[in-house]
Parts: structure tokens; sequence; C-alpha cells
């Protein structure tokens, strides 16, 4: 009987793929979610298959903005799979809204939205949409640590870079729930992500990613679908 | 979702090529920086009033350009005169039944106009990423907005602030995120036009004014 032979790692490539190995696994990011309800959730609170939802951003901030990639991803991880939801797009919406959601303009509360949906027009382009939620989000992912660094050369025989670099990524964001059918405040969810990056670079520089933007994405979308579904 | 870490990679390699692309950046480093703005405004959704207005751009407002010429910004020249224009052009004719374009702050023979409406620039401000130690461009426009009597008589002047910020992305550049900024700039003076001209204390007396003529007329 013949048996074949799988070539295993060589000695030598073996403490790189090790030390790649305990990289990758330190990569990961921890979210700690909270959330809060300012009535217990019922049957009403459940979205109906014809109702849509709106995720936008709170750009009202002068020192940092809510990022368009975070409010697109959370609308698309909302809106996909068996259990997703209408998502109207948030560029979509503040356009045919304008000049009423613009960063200056946007109501800030509940009560505010109340009286713009008195305006005939709005009231119909609501309608329209068949609008149920507003989700508002605010906050930012930013690095608040780095170390390391990363040399790269470039010679008449190649180029090539050396060194190692890693970097603490925190996302925090908190998602304010408007039910449009109550005029009430449906509750708050906030999410903290974590997470450490590093890039080893041996002539090539290899990133070694903690998404803690998409990880936050993630969190959030399925606690928005929990909290409307 | 393009939601992994570019621009923190971006910015720990940066550190790494500098050494080599030191020669390149300094070739670009006395070069002026000229910005030709396109904004792009939305229609709003706003009641019109009945009302035909005459619209007056003046020589500055029209040609008005941002210049600067600084050590830490040489030659600077950013045009944004397209984009004014083109916002008022498509604020005004959903704030008011009927537009026209007049020559003057009062209205020629034959030209008839409840009031004329002037826009004229104030100031315009720019700031970089590295200037503020954010991630974001940022742009500060300041208009004037003056309505006449269409004998030249004025009734109302408020300034308009708009402000517009843009993140600083992996693959955006100086005139990218200059371009955003200011776009956001006009599109929050656009907002600010529409939801705010009623809502001025002079140009509601005008208006109730006009309604109260307008209903002792009728009564008659």
């Amino acid at each position: 009987m013949r048996t074949m032979q799988m070539p295993g790692p060589r000695p030598a490539l073996l403490p790189i793929l090790l030390l790649l190995a305990a990289l990758l696994a330190g990569c990961g990011s921890t979210t700690v979610i909270n959330e809060y309800r300012p009535q217990p959730a019922t049957a009403a609170n459940e979205i109906k298959k014809n109702e849509s939802v709106v995720i936008l951003g709170r750009r009202n901030r002068s020192d940092h903005e809510t990022e368009g990639d975070f409010i697109n991803c959370v609308g698309e991880s909302l809106s996909s799979g068996s259990q997703g939801v209408k998502v109207i797009p948030e560029k979509q919406f503040v356009d045919s809204m304008y000049p009423y959601f613009e960063a200056s303009t946007a109501p800030m509360d509940v009560r505010n939205l109340g009286n713009l949906a008195k305006n005939p027009a709005i009231a119909r382009k609501f309608s329209d949409l068949n609008l149920r939620y507003f989700v508002w989000i605010d906050g930012h992912t930013e690095t608040t640590d780095q170390s390391g660094t990363i040399t790269c050369a470039v010679g008449p025989g190649g180029g090539g870079c050396f060194g190692f670099a890693s970097w603490d990524d925190q996302a925090n964001y908190e998602a304010t729930i408007w039910d449009f059918k109550k005029l009430a405040l449906s509750g708050k969810i906030s999410a903290e992500t974590d997470g450490t990056s590093y890039m080893p670079a041996v002539i090539i520089p290899i990133p070694l990613l903690a998404r803690v933007q998409a990880h936050a994405c993630t969190s959030m979308a399925q606690r928005i679908s929990e909290f409307i579904q | 979702m393009a939601l992994w870490s570019g621009e923190r990679v971006y910015r720990h390699c940066r550190v790494g090529f500098l050494t080599t692309a030191a020669g390149l950046l300094l070739a670009g480093c006395g070069s002026s920086f000229n910005l030709q703005t396109q904004a792009q405004v939305p229609t709003p959704v706003v009641n019109r009033l009945p009302l035909t207005v005459g619209v007056y751009y003046d020589d500055k407002f029209r040609h008005y350009v941002y210049e600067e010429n600084t050590e830490d910004r040489k030659n600077w020249h950013v045009d944004n005169s397209r984009s004014r224009i083109a916002l008022f052009q498509q604020i005004l004719p959903s704030m008011f039944s009927k537009i026209e374009e007049v020559s003057g702050t009062s209205a020629a023979a034959g030209v008839q106009v409840d009031a004329i409406l002037s826009p004229q620039v104030e100031e315009m401000q720019l700031a970089l990423p590295r200037e503020t130690y954010s991630e974001l461009y940022e742009a500060w426009i300041r208009y004037k907005i003056r309505l006449y009597q269409p004998d030249g008589e004025l009734i109302a002047e408020w300034p308009l602030t708009g402000y517009g910020k843009a993140e600083k992305g992996f693959f955006s550049n100086r005139s990218k995120g200059l371009n955003s900024a200011i776009d956001q700039a006009l599109r929050d003076i656009g907002a600010k036009l529409a939801i705010g001209f009623s809502k001025q204390e002079a140009v509601r007396h005008w208006l109730d004014g006009r309604n109260n003529a307008y209903h002792a007329d009728a009564g008659s």
C-alpha cells in the first residue's frame, strides 16, 4: 500500500508560523454592548414587513465625524439575512428630505420629529417610505495607542521593509432609536469595541488587522435588529 | 463593506516610506494649489411662497475666489463661484413661485417683481487636518443676504453661515477633502436659507404687511 506524505513546515519556518499564529490570535477585538429601554419590549414594537428603518449618522459635533462607512455597514447588516428589514440608504433619505435632515437642521429629539411631520410635504414623504424607526448613530473609531516602527528602503537591486508596528483601535458608538409610529424613544444601544492590530514587515509589510469598526458594526446591527423585531 | 483599517495601515507604513519618498515630495512643495469646486445640492422640500422674486448676483459674488499666499499655503486659489451660483439657482425656485435674474438691487422699468434678493460673500475659511490636529477637512462660508423692495429700499438683511467637514480618508487628498467640505458648507447655507427665510423678523413683517394689503384689497 502506498501512502502519501504531506510535506510539513520546514524547521526554519516553524517559529515564524507560530509567531504569525500568535499574532493573529491577538488580533481579535472585544465588544461591550449596553442597552437602555424606557419601556419593556412588546409585540407592538415589532416592525412589520412593509415598514422601513432609516439609519442616520449624527454629524453636528465638530470634534469627530460619524463615518459614512459605519452607517452603511449597519444598514447593510440590518437588511441582510432572512430576518433582514427594509433599510432606506442614508444619502437617499437625507437628499429626499433636504433641508430638514442636515447636520445643522436635523431634529434632535422625538418631539422635534413630530413637529417636522406636521409639514404636509414631509409627512407625505414619510408615508411613502412607510417609515417606522429612525436610528441615529453617533460616534467614531480612533487609534488610541501605537508603537514600533517600520523602515523601508529602495536600492538598485530592489527594495523592502523591515520592522514591526502595532496599534490599538477603539470604536465608540451610540444608537438612539425613535419609534415614529408612537413618536417615542424606543431605546439606546451603545457599543464599545477595542482591538490591537499588528504589522510585521520582513521585506513586505503584512497587516494583521483587528477589524474593530467592523465588529462594532455587526454587534450594533445585531442588537438593533433584536430591538425592533 | 470597506471597514478594514486602511487609514491606520497607511499611517504606520508612511513613516517608513517617508525617507524614500522625500525627494518626490520635495518636488511638489513649491507648487500652487488650485481648486474649482463642484457642489451638488438637492431640491428642497419647502412650501413655495407666492412671490415673484428678482435675484441679483453682484460682480463680487459672481467672481469671488478664495486666495491665500502664505508660508503654509503657497498660492492657494479656491474657486467655488460655479457652485455658489448653482446653489441659489437650485434653492430659490423651490422657495418662490417665480424667480427672475435682475441686473441691480432695484427693478428696471418693465420688470415686475415683488422683491429683489441679493446674496453677498462675506468670508470663507478653510482648515486642513494637519492644522487642526484632527482627521477632518473643514470649511466655513459666510454670506450676507439682502432683500430689497422693487424700488431698491432695503427690507431685511441677515447673515448665513455654512459649515462643512469631510473625513480624511485613505483615498482622499487635499482637493477631494476640501471640495467635499465646501460642498457640505454650501449645502448647509442652502438649508438655512430655505428654512430660515420666513423666520427673519423683518421678512416676516414684510410678508405680513403684504398679506394684510392683499386681504384689504380683496375685501374692498
